[in-house]
């Protein structure tokens, strides 16, 4: 048990290193107060889309068209972000938009609800402002949803009350077609009216998290990934010193020497990574989930990575300065591809396929499913991967790893 | 108590010790010296065990330091040449971390502690951190670390490098202290001077060889009891060289390698002095300074290898 002795003895060294340990407990919080608040409106949906004023030209007059200026456009959800401003025509329209009085225009043609209905699709104008396109996209996404939300439901009656009418004119039993048709498209159309004509926003199936959070679990995954250079750098500075030749003079393994190194490394980045946690939880009011225990032991399993990754680069290289260069430049590599930056997904397919080989990004990505509340069985592929990766590295270290 | 035996460590095809045999025997204080690339540290790592000695044996009390390391390494403590401690922890947690890791309970590395710093002379330093330290201080509790778990013999890789005469005495005080307590000393140094004061007996190491073995006395017998007229010279010439080497007083004439010392070995240099330095005027030879080196182990060690020992 001297490898406990030895991992106690670097743990104290290392937290009584006041100036190292702030830096490394401060600096994640002051970045993810920086990159949270500023980058927020990335990750939350009513932040993203700007407060929008669409100007209507409504040549129609018919329920659809009325249900989606009120419904859709005016809807609960919308109604704080959308202001509505009606026109008589397309030209007033037009220079409402050009002088920059309204960010979007919209022109709904005469007759439009009714030929959604009957499949004689009539085509919405949207105007756009060039310096208006985020607005003008989101204006066009929510009415081409609308749009294939009713054709769907149109053409699906349609169909539907041509099959009943050929089926019961071979039942014996009286069917009343018009009846059944319109009952069928009535449900479809509250269906179609209340689920499909919003903006998704985030990613298929999952609620959105904030600025705050993702930027928590970023700025987290990243400085805790600093410690492998501080871990290889720990035990270079040891054999420079010759404090590890004194621990081989000693009755001690060499095994025992190496993972006592490597639960000193473990004990800092588990440490750092609650009190990360905790700063954040109180000082932002970052919500990390509801299973503090998967948080947790998804916590330990990076600080193997982390761990044993230390040991890698301490296998590898002899000299404190050149870790601390490789080591610098290796954290902003993998906090990089790994999304501590930018969200994996802003990358081309190549790099979120190279993301996978970053520790960091297995984190990342679990925290994110833990803040939006995920299964065990879901964590359980990024937990043996953040493990294995400890464990190998520390194998492949320790193979390399000169202690004289 | 402790038997080298014929022991060889080579690197590829570079030999760096080659059949050395000593013994040392049970509260004896040995010292080992020799210049730089002598095979001295590799012989110390081989006997503590770091480093696997190709053929021969070493045992201490009986125990081989192949077969049984672990018992090995909790009978001796090494003072390395580095100050091998943490500088961010202070005197007393350095003390009970090297205690502990030989196996001291916390409350017996506690005691130990205190004993130690007591004994080095650094109590009131206890928590005093060991960056703020000096040189001195901190070698002695560089030598304090190696005696936590008591050991039988301790193992002192040139100990005074690099301080101040003052710690350096205090140093060689201590040194002899724990010899007079009983334990074994094996102590390695450039300095003969430090040899000369702590060490009963020598072993001179050089080109991974011992060229010379036994007690000073012995040692130095191996001089005839003779000493070094040590002329510093403005030049000279072979025919003047070889004037000096036939005189009948002088046993052997060793020009040192800058060529502007000449160590004349000598029976009795009082006799043989005013032959010398007339001879020398004579030859053309013009004198800067004339020294007599009483005999030691740095004109054996001249003597045997024709360098100084911190060549």
């Amino acid at each position: 048990m001297k490898f406990f002795i030895i991992s106690f003895k670097d743990f104290k060294v290392r937290i009584s290193d006041k100036k190292g340990f702030i830096s490394l407990l401060v600096m994640p919080i002051i970045l993810t107060a920086i990159l949270g608040s500023a980058l927020s409106g990335m990750f939350s949906g009513n932040a993203f889309m700007p407060h929008t004023t669409v100007g209507v030209v409504v040549y129609s007059e018919d329920n659809l068209t009325r249900q989606f200026l009120d419904e859709v456009l005016q809807g609960e959800e919308l109604k704080d972000t959308i202001s509505l401003k009606t026109f008589d025509s397309e030209k007033s329209l037009k220079a409402e938009v050009k002088q920059q009085k309204v960010d979007v225009g919209l022109l709904i043609p005469l007759g439009w609800g009714n030929g959604l209905l009957t499949g004689e699709i009539r085509d919405l104008k949207v105007f756009a402002d060039p310096g208006q396109e985020l607005q003008s996209s989101i204006i066009e996404s929510i009415s081409t949803s609308f749009i294939e939300s009713v054709t769907s439901v149109s053409i699906s009656s349609r169909v539907f009350s041509t099959h009943l009418a050929t089926t019961a004119s071979t039942s014996a039993q009286q069917f009343d077609v018009e009846e059944a048709s319109t009952d069928v498209t009535n449900q479809l159309a509250i269906i179609a009216g209340t689920n499909r004509q919003s903006v998704v926003m985030e990613e298929e199936g999952k609620p959105a998290i904030s600025g705050m959070q993702y930027y928590s679990a970023a700025m987290g995954a990243m400085f805790v990934l600093f410690n492998a250079t501080i871990g290889a750098k720990s035990i270079i500075q040891e054999r420079t010193t010759e404090t590890l030749a004194r621990l081989m003079n000693g009755p001690i393994r060499r095994y025992s020497i190496i993972l006592g190194k490597f639960l000193g490394t473990l004990y800092l980045s588990f440490l750092q990574f609650i009190v990360f946690i905790t700063s954040t939880h109180f000082l932002f009011g970052v919500d990390w989930g509801n299973n503090l225990l998967q948080t947790v032991v998804i916590g330990l399993a990076y600080s193997v990575a982390v761990s044993g990754l230390a040991m890698i680069i301490a296998g590898l290289i002899t000299e404190e300065k050149t870790a601390d260069t490789v080591g610098g430049i290796g954290v902003q590599i993998f906090a990089l591809l790994g999304g501590s930056m930018i969200p994996i997904a802003a990358f081309p397919g190549v790099l979120q396929q190279l993301a996978n080989f970053t520790p960091n990004k297995w984190v990342l990505e679990s925290l994110v499913e833990i803040m939006n509340g995920t299964t065990w069985n879901s964590l359980i592929l990024p937990i043996t991967i953040l493990v294995l990766t400890g464990f190998v590295s520390l194998v492949l270290g320790s193979l390399r790893m000169k202690l004289r | 108590m402790l038997e080298v035996k014929n022991i060889k460590k080579s690197y590829g095809k570079m030999k760096i010790v080659d059949n050395v045999s000593f013994t040392i025997e049970k509260g004896e204080s040995f010292g080992l010296l020799g210049p730089n690339g002598a095979g001295k540290s590799t012989t110390i790592s081989m006997i503590c065990g770091l480093i696997p000695y190709d053929q021969g044996e070493i045992t201490i009390s009986g125990n081989s330091v192949k077969k049984s390391p672990m018992a090995i390494k909790k009978k001796i403590g090494v003072v390395p040449q580095e100050i091998a401690l943490y500088p961010t922890m202070s005197a007393r947690d350095n003390l009970l971390f090297w205690g502990k890791l030989y196996g001291l309970s916390g409350s017996q590395a506690s005691k130990r502690a205190a004993e130690v710093l007591e004994f080095v002379g650094l109590k009131d330093r206890a928590k005093g951190k060991i960056e703020t330290f000096s040189g001195g201080m901190k070698r002695r509790i560089n030598i304090g670390a190696a005696l936590m778990h008591e050991p039988e013999v301790l193992i002192m890789d040139e100990p005074t490098v690099g301080i101040d005469p003052q710690s350096r005495n205090h140093i060689l005080e201590t040194v002899k202290k724990l010899n007079e307590k009983g334990i074994t000393i094996i102590y390695t140094s450039h300095y003969m001077e430090e040899v000369e004061y702590l060490c009963n007996r020598v072993g001179i190491m050089d080109h991974g060889q011992i060229i010379a073995l036994g007690t000073q006395l012995e040692l130095c017998k191996r001089l005839g009891g003779g000493s070094i007229v040590q002329l510093t010279v403005e030049n000279h010439t072979e025919q003047g060289v070889e004037a000096i080497n036939i005189l009948e007083s002088v046993e052997k004439i060793l020009p040192q390698e800058d060529g502007m010392v000449l160590d004349i070995f000598v029976q009795n240099p009082h006799g043989a002095l005013g032959q010398i330095v007339t001879t020398a005027v004579n030859q053309g030879i013009r004198i800067l300074s004339v020294n007599v080196q009483e005999p030691n182990l740095e004109s054996l060690f001249l003597q045997l290898t024709g360098r100084s020992l911190r060549d």
